[in-house]
């Protein structure tokens, strides 16, 4: 995409086909509700749309951008739902500590989602499950070796695609 | 520098990382850290990885990806490009503002909104306008809703509130459930007609809702010519 690059209508449709999915994903991982994320990936690309003249494409990628709207608006949300007594009765607003939390959270479980299976199966029963090494490659039919190799070209995965997702550290 | 032994080394650097090797493994491993930058570095890496792990969920990376509604696409171009449409008029409508730009910027939100359906100047057209009336001087609302294929497509027009308010608007089904159709914050001095959208069918919206700072007013979407007071329902019939 070329300069001001949410200035045709066109362009919104491409940037909704390559960015609505990660977007809705974030905002429901923050907002914790189906409503509200969908409202807030809309509300997204109409203001990206409004202000598509001032994307510079020499500043950020257009994920980067989106992704800065997207947090602006989800803060919003998340103020005007902190009004409602069902859901904040303090009336504090809501800090945004957690939101970059919630981001963290989504970044690192979007990553493990493609990462390869075999890498992802092996961390999540040597780590998050916290089972020894041979009792894992005994389930898997495979040496011990292997799996520790497993353990070690999976967090290289994890790291490759959190660097192609923005993350940095 | 690499040397044989790296190779050896090299694919123990990840379960190391986690915290994971027995302690005569990782004695051994860290007395070849210490002479391999190499090894070091990569180490570094991976722990930056490490850290990183007990932010996420297992539970939810199993599951996977949460997508949007399907028609959430359909129904944003369409949007944009209602709004493209408009943008002509919206010019002319800003004009028409700035001139009463000075009484609307002293005006502040009333304590109570008093809405007032008027019919569509077209009886024929299938669009419905709606006009909040009786309102301090200087504040404005009014929407107009049209039928869409994908849904409602809201064109709503404020003036005169705090600058900075966060107006959210929904439409309200014949079931009485609540449908959003978007956010936007009152800017004063910027173009102020908000271009929404919503699933709900015209046909089956009961009525259009905004939150603006913490209040909420529902107007009936309806042919009568009906006052509702803040949240009250009323039959719009
Ligand atoms: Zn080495």
């Amino acid at each position: 995409m070329a300069t001001g690059a949410l200035s045709r209508e066109r362009d919104v449709r491409e940037a909704y086909a390559a960015h609505s999915g990660e977007l809705y994903g974030f905002a429901l991982r923050s907002l914790d509700d189906a409503g509200l994320a969908e409202e807030a990936v809309q509300e997204t690309f109409l203001r990206a749309w409004r202000a598509g003249e001032r994307f510079d494409p020499e500043i950020g990628s257009l994920r980067t951008w989106l992704f800065a709207i997207l947090r602006n608006v989800v803060i919003d949300l998340g103020r005007a739902r902190s009004v409602r007594p069902k859901v904040a009765e303090s009336g504090i607003e809501p800090s945004v500590e957690p939101l970059d939390e919630a981001l963290l959270s989504w970044q690192v479980e979007e990553a493990m989602r493609r990462i390869g299976d075999d890498h992802r199966r092996v961390l999540v029963e040597t780590y998050y499950r916290g089972r020894p090494y041979a009792e894992v490659a005994a389930e898997l039919g495979v040496p011990e070796g292997t799996v520790k190799s497993r353990v070690y070209y999976g967090l290289r995965a994890l790291r490759v695609v959190l660097e192609e997702m923005g993350y940095e550290d | 520098m690499k040397t044989e032994r790296c190779r050896d080394w090299r694919e123990s650097l990840g379960a190391y990382a986690l915290g994971h090797l027995a302690a005569p493994e990782r004695a051994a491993l860290e007395a070849h850290l210490e002479g391999c930058p190499d090894c070091r570095e990569e180490v570094k890496a991976l722990s930056g990885v490490a850290v990183l792990l007990p932010h996420a969920d297992p539970e939810r990376f199993a599951a996977p990806a949460p997508q949007p509604p399907a028609d959430l696409g359909e129904r944003i171009a369409a949007t944009v490009a209602a709004e493209g449409k408009r943008d002509l008029g919206r010019r002319k409508r800003r004009r028409f503002q700035l001139a009463f730009g000075g009484v609307a910027a002293t005006a502040a939100v009333a304590a109570l909104l008093t809405l007032v359906v008027l019919p569509g100047s077209g009886e024929t057209t299938p669009e419905q306008q709606v006009q909040f009336a009786s309102l301090p001087s200087g504040v404005a609302i009014d929407a107009t809703l049209e039928p869409h294929s994908f849904g409602t497509e809201i064109h709503m027009y404020v003036s005169g509130i705090r600058s900075g308010t966060l107006c959210r608007v929904f439409l309200r089904g014949a079931d009485g459930s609540r449908y959003p159709a978007g956010s936007f914050r009152y800017r004063w001095g910027e173009d102020s007609v908000a271009v929404l959208s919503s699933a709900l069918d015209l046909s089956r919206t009961e009525a259009i809702g905004v939150h603006a700072g913490n209040r909420t007013f529902i107007a009936p979407v309806d042919q009568a010519t009906v006052s509702v007071e803040n949240e009250t329902k009323e039959d719009a019939t």
